[in-house]
This record gives C-alpha cells, sequence and structure tokens, in this order.
C-alpha cells in the first residue's frame, strides 16, 4: 500500500529521514516507535502527502505523491484517514456533525455546509450505525465536548470509518491520555482496522502497547529504521536499548 | 510585568494628564447655576414625563410615547441595517485578514493579508461621529449618511476582530479535513468556521449594542435618532423629557446586552439532550430528543426580521434632495477639500507651508490634549474598576466567598448585585451623550470629559476584571478565607495579582477605545481634536476638517497598534494564545 524508496526529508538543516527505504503492505498493522525526534511524526506526513521528500519517491498504491496533482492528491488523501493526536474534533460540533466531516472530500464545501445545516436521512442511518458499532449510538446528536475523553475517541475513529479509507494513520493517538484509555483506543482501532482490513500506522511512545497489539513495530531513530519486523523477543532487546 | 512599575508609571501618566489638560480641583465643584441645574436634572430621573413637557405641544394632540418609540425604532433600525452592511465588510475583511484562510501564503500574500488588516484597522480609526459629518457635509443629512457612517467603522473593528478570532479557532480538524482530501474552503469552512462560530455570533451582538449607543449619539449631529430628541429637550429645559429618552434608550441597550449574554452562554455550553435515551434508540428519536436552544432559534430568527425590516421600512434613503442637487453639494464639498492655497493658487507647493500653520497653531496641541484625556480617563476607570471588583465579584460577594462558608454576608451579597447593577448602567450610557450632560453640571471643563469616559469604561472594564476574578483557578484565594482572612485580603492577596496582568490587557483594550472616543468629545465644547472638527464644520472650512480627521484618525491608529504590541507582549508572558487581543464578553461567570 505505502512505498518509501530512498526517503530523505530536510527541514531547513535538520536531517528528519535519511534515504529511508520501506514498504507498508495494504492491511497490514504497523506501529511506529522510537524516542522522540525519531522522525514518527515526519514518516506519517509522508504517508498521506502532508509533506513532501526533500529526495525520493513515496507512493501509495503505486501513485507517486510527488507528482500527482493537486486534484489527484486529494483523490490519494480521501482514500487515506488521519487520527491525530488531539482527535482533530471540532468540540461545539454535534457528534454528528464531526463524523459527517470525515467524507469532506467527496461533499465538497456545499456538501459539507448542507451535512451540517441539515443532514440527509441516508447520511444519519448511515452515521448512527457507526456510532451503535462504537458503543455510543445514543451520542448521535450530542455536542461533541459533552461527551467523555474515551467517548470522544470513539467518535473520532468513527468519523476515520464514515471516511471508508483504504488505510488509517494515527499520529501519537494516545501520548496524552491515561493508561487505560490508551489501551481502549488502541484495541478499538486495531480491531476496527482488521475487521474492515484497513492498513493501520501508528506511532506509539509505550513499547507494551505496540508489542502487545502490533503484528509488525518499527523502530526509528534519528530519521533510520534501526528495527523492523515482528515483536519478538530478540525485536525487542534491540527494542530495548533503542532510546540508551 | 512588574506591578510596582506599572502601577507608578500609571499613577504618573494620570496626574501629568491631569496637569496638561489644565483640570483644576477647583472645577470640580459645579458653579451655582450647576448645582441648581444638577439638582433638577436629577430630581427630574425620578419623574420621567409621560407627556410633553410644553403645554403646546400636549395640547396639538400629537403622543409622546409615539415620538419616543419612532426615536427609538429609528435609533435600532440605524444600527441594525448598519449592522448588516458591517457584517459582510467584516465577514469578507476577516477573512481575508486571517492567518488561518492563507494556510502557507506566498510573500506578497502575506502583504496582501497585513494590508488588509492595517486597512480594517485604519477603517476603524475614525471615528463614526467623523464619518457622520465628511458623509453629511458631502451629501446632506441624509439616512445613507447615517447608515454608512456606522457601517464603515464597525466593518473595520468587526474585520479586525474576525482575523483574531478566526486565526485564534484555527484547529487541528481543518488539518485533519485537508489531509482527508477536502479542499481548502471546506476545511476553513468545517474546521476554522465553526470552531469560531460562537465567539463570531457573540462579537457581532455585541458590536450590535455599541451600534445602538452610537445611531443615538448621531443624534448630535442632526440625524433623528433619540440623541438629537435628548439634545433638543434639553436646549428647551425638558429635563424629564431627556429621562423618558434615556430610561428608553438604557432599556434597549440593557435588554441588548441581556440577549447577548446568553446566546454566549447557548452557544459556548451547548444543551444537553432532552432526556438520556438508551443506547438502542432509534435515530428519529435521538433526533427528536436531542438538545437544542429555542432562545437561539427566536434570536436568529428576530435579527434576520430586524435586519430586513431595517432595510424595507426606509422610504429614501437620500437625503430628499434632487439628484442634480445631492451632485452639486458633492462636488463643491470635494472641491473645498483641497487645501484652500492650493485651490487659490493652483500650486501645491502652497500646502506645506498651510499644513505647517495648522498643525503648529492648534494640531498639535489638540492632539496632545486628547492623548491626555484618553489616557487619564482609561486610568481612572480602571482604578474604579479595580476596586469594585472587590465588592462587585460574584464568587466574592456570595455568603460562601469562593465555597468557604463565612458568617453573615448578606449585606455583601446586596451590595454585590447593586455594583453590578450600576456597571451595566454605567457601561450602557453612550459616552458621548454622559459627557454632554456632565457638562452642563460641570460647565466647560475638562472634568467632565473625564468622568463621561470613566464612567462608561468603567463600568465594562469591571465587568471583564470580575470574569477574570470568578474563573481563577488559582486556590491561593481559598487558602487565604480559610485561614480566617476577609475577602479583602483574599482579593487584594491573591486574586488580584494573579490576574493583574490580564487586569492591564483589558486596560490596554479600553484605552485605545478611550483615545477614539476622545477625538471625538472635544466636539462638544472642549478644547481637542473634536472642537477643531466642529470649528471646521461649522465655518464650512471642510479643507481644515479633514486634515483634523485625518490627525484624530492617525492617532487612534497608533494607539491601535501600541494596544496591540503591548497586549501581544502580556499574552505571552502569561502563556495566553498570542492572536487573542480583543477578549470582552467571552467566558460566562461559573
Amino acid at each position: 500500500m505505502f512505498e518509501l524508496q530512498k526517503v530523505s526529508l530536510d527541514y531547513g538543516g535538520t536531517l528528519a529521514l535519511k534515504e529511508m527505504d520501506l514498504s507498508l503492505g495494504a492491511g497490514e498493522q504497523v506501529c511506529l516507535i522510537g524516542p522522540s525526534g525519531a522522525g514518527k511524526t515526519s514518516l506519517l506526513g509522508l504517508l498521506n502527502g502532508r509533506v513532501f521528500p526533500t529526495s525520493g519517491r513515496v507512493s501509495v498504491n503505486g501513485e507517486d505523491l510527488t507528482s500527482l496533482s493537486s486534484k489527484s492528491l486529494r483523490q490519494v488523501r480521501s482514500r487515506i484517514a488521519w487520527v491525530p493526536q488531539d482527535l482533530g474534533l471540532v468540540p461545539n460540533l454535534r457528534v454528528n456533525q464531526n463524523i459527517a466531516c470525515g467524507r469532506v472530500a467527496a461533499k465538497g464545501t456545499f456538501g459539507l455546509l448542507r451535512s451540517f445545516l441539515a443532514m440527509g436521512k441516508g447520511e444519519r442511518d448511515e452515521i448512527h450505525q457507526l456510532l451503535v458499532r462504537m458503543g455510543i449510538g445514543e451520542k448521535l446528536y450530542e455536542r461533541t465536548d459533552h461527551l467523555s475523553g474515551g467517548q470522544q475517541q470513539r467518535v473520532a475513529v468513527a468519523r476515520a470509518l464514515f471516511q471508508k479509507p483504504r488505510a488509517i494513520l494515527a499520529d501519537e493517538p494516545v501520548s496524552a491520555i491515561d493508561p487505560e484509555r490508551a489501551k481502549d483506543l488502541i484495541e478499538l482501532l486495531t480491531t476496527v482496522a482488521r475487521e474492515e482490513g484497513l492498513t493501520l500506522v501508528a506511532s506509539l511512545h509505550d513499547v507494551s502497547l505496540a508489542q502487545r497489539y502490533f503484528d509488525r513495530v518499527i523502530g526509528l531513530r534519528s530519521g533510520e529504521v534501526v528495527f523492523d519486523g515482528k515483536a519478538s523477543d530478540e525485536g525487542l532487546e534491540k527494542l530495548y536499548r533503542l532510546g540508551a | 510585568m512588574k506591578r510596582r512599575w506599572f502601577l507608578l508609571t500609571a499613577v504618573a501618566f494620570f496626574f501629568a494628564g491631569l496637569w496638561f489638560l489644565d483640570a483644576n480641583l477647583k472645577d470640580l465643584v459645579p458653579s451655582e447655576g450647576g448645582r441648581r441645574m444638577a439638582g433638577e436634572f436629577a430630581s427630574a430621573a425620578l419623574r420621567p414625563a409621560l407627556t410633553f413637557e410644553d403645554a403646546g405641544m400636549r395640547e396639538s394632540g400629537a403622543s409622546f410615547a409615539g415620538k419616543i418609540a419612532t426615536a427609538l425604532w429609528l435609533t435600532i433600525r440605524y444600527a441594525v441595517v448598519a449592522m448588516s452592511l458591517a457584517l459582510v465588510i467584516g465577514l469578507v475583511g476577516g477573512v481575508l485578514g486571517a492567518r488561518s484562510w492563507w494556510g502557507r501564503p506566498s510573500r506578497a500574500l502575506e502583504v496582501f493579508r497585513r494590508f488588509i488588516r492595517l486597512l480594517a484597522t485604519a477603517v476603524r480609526s475614525v471615528h463614526e461621529l467623523m464619518w457622520a459629518l465628511l458623509f453629511i457635509s458631502a451629501v446632506g443629512t441624509s439616512p445613507l449618511a447615517a447608515v454608512l457612517a456606522l457601517a464603515l467603522p464597525f466593518g473595520g473593528t468587526l474585520a479586525k476582530v474576525f482575523s483574531e478570532l478566526l486565526d485564534e479557532a484555527h484547529s487541528s480538524a481543518s488539518e485533519v479535513m485537508r489531509a482527508t482530501g477536502g479542499n481548502g474552503f471546506a476545511a476553513f469552512l468545517g474546521g476554522v468556521v465553526m470552531r469560531a462560530l460562537p465567539d463570531l455570533v457573540t462579537y457581532t451582538l455585541y458590536r450590535l449594542e455599541c451600534g445602538i449607543r452610537s445611531s443615538a449619539v448621531l443624534g448630535f449631529v442632526g440625524i433623528p435618532t433619540i440623541g438629537f430628541h435628548i439634545k433638543t429637550s434639553f436646549e428647551d429645559g425638558h429635563y424629564r423629557e431627556i429621562w423618558s429618552y434615556l430610561y428608553a434608550l438604557l432599556a434597549v441597550v440593557i435588554f441588548f446586552e441581556w440577549v447577548g449574554s446568553r446566546v454566549r452562554d447557548a452557544m459556548s455550553q451547548g444543551k444537553a439532550s432532552k432526556k438520556t435515551l438508551s443506547a438502542d434508540a432509534s435515530a428519529i428519536e435521538l433526533f427528536q430528543q436531542r438538545g437544542k436552544s429555542h432562545f437561539l432559534r427566536a434570536t436568529g430568527f428576530l435579527v434576520a426580521v430586524l435586519a430586513v425590516a431595517g432595510w424595507l421600512f426606509e422610504p429614501d434613503w437620500s437625503s430628499g434632495l434632487s439628484q442634480e442637487r445631492r451632485l452639486e453639494n458633492f462636488q463643491r464639498f470635494t472641491q473645498e477639500l483641497i487645501p484652500y492655497p492650493v485651490r487659490a493658487e493652483g500650486d501645491w507647493s502652497t500646502m506645506g507651508p498651510w499644513l505647517k500653520e495648522l498643525l503648529l497653531w492648534d494640531g498639535l496641541q489638540a492632539l496632545w490634549r486628547t492623548f491626555h484625556l484618553g489616557t487619564s480617563a482609561a486610568l481612572l476607570a480602571g482604578a474604579v474598576a479595580l476596586c469594585g471588583i472587590l465588592w462587585g465579584a460574584r464568587s466574592l460577594a456570595r455568603k460562601a466567598p469562593r465555597g468557604v462558608p463565612m458568617a453573615g454576608g448578606f449585606g455583601r451579597m446586596v451590595l454585590g448585585k447593586v455594583v453590578r447593577g450600576s456597571a451595566i448602567v454605567a457601561r450602557s450610557f453612550p459616552e458621548f451623550i454622559l459627557a454632554f450632560l456632565l457638562l452642563q453640571v460641570f460647565g466647560p471643563t475638562v472634568w467632565a470629559l473625564i468622568f463621561a469616559l470613566a464612567i462608561h469604561n468603567g463600568g465594562i472594564l469591571l465587568r471583564l476584571g470580575a470574569e477574570v476574578v470568578d474563573n481563577a483557578s488559582s486556590r491561593s484565594a481559598e487558602v487565604i478565607l480559610l485561614q480566617g482572612g476577609s475577602r479583602s485580603a483574599a482579593y487584594l492577596g491573591a486574586l488580584l495579582p494573579e490576574g493583574f496582568n490580564r487586569q492591564v490587557l483589558f486596560l490596554f483594550y479600553r484605552w485605545e477605545t478611550c483615545i477614539r472616543e476622545a477625538t471625538m468629545l472635544g466636539m462638544l465644547g472642549v478644547g481637542s481634536l473634536g472642537y477643531l472638527i466642529s470649528e471646521a464644520k461649522v465655518r464650512l472650512y471642510f479643507d481644515e476638517m479633514l486634515v483634523w480627521v485625518i490627525l484624530g484618525g492617525l492617532l487612534v491608529f497608533l494607539g491601535d497598534l501600541t494596544s496591540d504590541w503591548v497586549r501581544k507582549r502580556l499574552r505571552e508572558g502569561e502563556g495566553l494564545p498570542r492572536n487573542r487581543s480583543v477578549a470582552p464578553y467571552r467566558r460566562s461567570v461559573k
């Protein structure tokens, strides 16, 4: 699904990624770990074309992101969901309105406005189904900031699924929350990704979560892949030496 | 910021200001005539007129209540129509001036964005009364002149504040929408505008309330809004009529403020569902039970109806003159804007000496006085507010201040209500009308202007400052109270020092508006820029008038930029978002 060939990323003198080669297959669940500044966020940014490489090639399903027109790039992006650290919800909108934003690419400005002002029955039912699946069906019309932190995470995941993506990117989704909720969110993300056959790429700080929920863990340090593989004992040993 | 230095500088500025303004303490005692007038005027407050005081008018069968209603309706109508125009200016200017709209702009676009922001500030630097004088001089006294005079500066203010609110609302929601394929416009709408919507609406309603006050003041330059009737009733010595007009105006302004604060609460907090439904409730049931605010809907509907009615109910927007006459007037006006030596000799090089003479004779002194008038008044307002907060802040006036039970406290609670009530009345009075009335009491002294500005702005600062105190998160005030300290000790020892930077920030925000108002108060006959403007207008020296208007605009413009800069630095010191420079009426009192 994602292919990086000799990708370097240079932020005005600081090299965030160094000649990285990486291939992430469709349906794979991948966790990026590493100390701060290792290049996890930059790598995720490359995958949906929020950041372009200084050199090298990033392709999604065989399409080179750097060579796409802005319209085609938007099309590629519309198939990749993104869950940022702070979830990226609008607190004063209702839950259904926030989830409707997941399909912003297909809707366009007026479609989005219509969903905000008078949501169609079909769309409403579809969103309701998603929420029921997330276990918060009764929150359909609640204001988002009235929800607990855990419920808001579910709204963010529902928005990602409503997008009907091929992949979900999650940037440090659990770094600012307590361990119990962190576990819930990762479990939710990996479960829905497995059920829908989606590629999931998440960056985490927590080694034990990575070990428990992901088949493939990629350790990054100073913009280089230090380690890539299943969370085996041998790999973990390398992993723990990572921050040293 | 070092509090001690700030306070010392403020006191120094205040007294230096009084010195430069020749504000003698003995002028504080009104003359005998002034005292008598004040007594009569004050006693009339208890007996507002219910019918015309003039016997002739009474016999003519005209209805006084009808006259008040007509004047009030006109005042509201011009304000609403002007705001509907200002909103368009504000939205376009606000979006174009917002950083979040442009994303990562090229250098040229960034210059353009900054230009838009400066333009908004510049347009608003010229006071609505000045715009009114310019338009009236150009095309005559017409409804359109009144509406445009309000719409331009208010549009500028809205644009400036909207830009700031939109930048502050920039959230990761819009980044998510962009990252998932949304176009820039949709991402801006969904992520930024929606996020800022409660603040945008609240601020617009606050501006509408200001617009009603300003619309009333336009009466003093001949537009027949309520200020016009206050002025003529005064000239006729009908004090009881004045109070009827004032009460009507205050009622409307306070009503709009009340609506604004309810809308703010409704939008910032939202409503929960009517009842908690089980997890298997259908989407339709959930829709029917969703929380919605009828108040918000009704307000939105009424404001829209008011705006449409405001436009439709005007039979003639022009001044009633024929098209040719208007054109002729306009041409003469633009001719006379050209400095007269240039007009006479056709040589632009004569403009320099003319301008120099004007500035040296009158201009610079008036500018200096205007600056000190605004500054002294803002400082007085700040001092009054800081004292008033001790009694006015809800969290301190309670029987259990900040949740700490104390003996007695009923009197304190009542006092708190009285202080807050007085602050509402104080800020509902337009400064200009207050100044007009105070001048009659004190005679032509600058004290009247200082007091007028200080009363209105003191009322606003008290409310803003009390909110800071009420929302203070630190527990040190509770500790002081629990250790047996008084409310004053908790305020002076903990709440005031902790919120001090915030209070200074508000002071600078009001200082810039005080300077703006000060440019016009001189029109009432006390030496400052406004005096020169009205002089020039009376003598039909439009070229001079333009110079004074530009000079006043420049002063306000510089004041704005200074205030922005100071507040930005204060915010950075406080760890608050950098852009939020105007924060009136934002957070509700918990």
